[in-house]
């Protein structure tokens, strides 16, 4: 039995990537001193490169990374062509990115497509940050920052010609999120009952439409780089669509994301108050706080239907990782939080949520 | 002298503890989220084997479906179609959340704990 999940990228065979970046940077030659694979990404693999590019506009040393496809995809994420374009969107906004350098669509360069982007410093792993003695002195400068930069994040709106790849959803934002998860899990390997009483709800109590906005789809702890203290770049675009803006705020507030840090209700980094603080100081469109309890529990939802999947890739043979089979044993962890999350709602006294 | 029997669970007890005491301390860093997750498969697949039926579970598929038909699938596509509801069946969530309960002692006590006592740190 395979342990290891099989690699894309070959690292001791780098000559037609280093052609193809090449051609891309407009270099006349470019060489690898290092190719490092990174921990993290269930999903897709990230590789550290180390480029020395000769000639060009980009002549010089650099640090890049690589992001591939993994062996499977899940189907409610971009492929990487896609997620390069709403990044050089994300980019042109202001918003903290690595910069996109260059993507391929071609899988015979290594194997998938694949997208480079440069390397920024600093620590993603959600339990090293949530952990972290010193976030005591900068959560709450962090999770201000995280709202400001959301907040950047949903100031762009369609329509975008450079954005048309993304669909523009056909049925209010929160009810077609339960259309795609519902779709998603109706070839899904474990049956979860609870779950698609989850979704029934969610469709049900669907809030208000509201304007559609660029929504990031995976806005949490994890998916950002921190820099001593200070937010580095926000990562991990392949979610990215259009919908409620209140969906990315319900996924950073998810007690599911909050890694332990429970009464730290911001990504477990900081508080609820701070992170909204921030949002407010850029936004353009309001922030409905009522409605972010609705979106926590369509977090909840979807990140245990991801967990079905990761666990399908197991369960259907591609896969024989033993992270995917214990990630594919999670989904009873969100559809309890939901289901308290939906007993809390209805005990609110709140009409809209009977 | 009572003999003790070497039964399934307790071989996966004995390996994880030893796992735990004799090799993780030895291992790099770099390898130490997969011996984690090593002796965390161990511990799902020890307390699988030592758990009792699935109660919650089988005695709702038998309210639900009295032919005898009832599996989870069916019960999953009848919520999704709103055969299944709380009109018909007025305590489903609760009956959902004590399969959950169940699925969980499995395979996440600690999970489980935490949200019985808010504030405790889970994983």
């Amino acid at each position: 039995m395979q342990v290891v999940r099989s690699r894309t990228l070959d690292p001791d065979n780098l000559g037609s990537l280093a052609g193809w970046l090449a051609g891309a940077v407009g270099a006349r030659r470019v060489t690898f001193a290092e190719a490092t694979l990174l921990t993290g990404g269930a999903v897709q693999e990230n590789w550290r490169l180390v480029v020395d590019v000769e000639g060009g506009p980009r002549e010089g040393r650099h640090a890049w990374v690589l992001r591939t496809d993994a062996v499977a995809r899940l189907s409610l994420s971009l492929d990487r062509t896609a997620e390069f374009g709403v990044l050089k969107a994300a980019h042109a906004a202001g918003i903290a990115v690595a910069e996109p350098i260059a993507r391929c669509s071609d899988p015979e360069i290594i194997g998938a497509p694949f997208l480079v982007q440069a390397f920024v410093p600093g620590v993603t792993q959600a339990r090293r940050i949530v952990r972290d003695p010193a976030l005591k002195d900068y959560g709450e400068s962090l999770a201000e920052r995280l709202g400001a930069e959301l907040a950047k994040i949903h100031s762009i709106t369609p329509p975008r010609d450079d954005l048309n790849f993304l669909p523009i959803p056909m049925l209010p934002p929160a009810r077609n999120e339960v259309a795609k998860l519902r779709n998603a899990l109706s070839s899904a390997a474990e049956p979860r009952p609870a779950l698609e009483y989850v979704l029934a709800w969610l469709d049900a109590h669907a809030p208000d439409p509201e304007p559609i906005t660029l929504v990031h789809g995976d806005y949490r702890t994890g998916n950002y780089i921190v820099n001593e203290g200070k937010l580095g770049a926000v990562l991990d675009w392949e979610f990215a669509h259009w919908g409620d803006r209140h969906e990315d705020i319900g996924w950073i507030m998810a007690r599911c994301w909050r890694f332990g840090n429970d009464t730290l209700e911001a990504g477990g980094i900081g508080s609820r108050e701070a992170f909204y603080r921030g949002y407010r100081s850029v936004a353009k469109l309001p922030l409905n706080e009522a409605v972010v309890p609705y979106w926590e529990i369509m977090a909840a939802a979807r990140w245990a239907t991801v967990a079905v999947l990761q666990g399908d890739r197991y369960r259907k043979g591609g896969e024989n990782s033993i992270e995917l089979a214990l990630t594919g044993l999670m989904p009873p962890e969100m559809e309890l939080d939901a289901l308290d999350g939906i007993a809390a709602l209805a005990a609110s006294g709140d009409p809209r949520w009977r | 002298m009572a003999v003790k029997r070497i039964a399934a669970e307790t071989l996966i007890e004995l390996a994880v503890d030893t796992l735990r005491a004799e090799i993780y301390p030895t291992l790099p860093p770099e390898h130490r989220y997969t011996a984690a997750m090593i002796a965390n498969a161990l511990e799902i697949a020890r307390r699988e084997i030592l758990a009792d039926d699935d109660t919650a579970r089988w005695r709702l598929l038998d309210e639900l479906y009295p032919d005898g038909d009832g599996d989870m699938k069916r019960l999953a596509l009848d919520i999704r179609s709103g055969k299944v509801n709380t009109n018909n069946k007025p305590d489903l969530h609760e009956r959902l959340r004590a399969i959950l309960v169940e699925e969980l002692r499995v395979r996440n006590p600690r999970f489980l704990k935490s949200r019985e006592s808010p504030g405790e740190v889970t994983d």
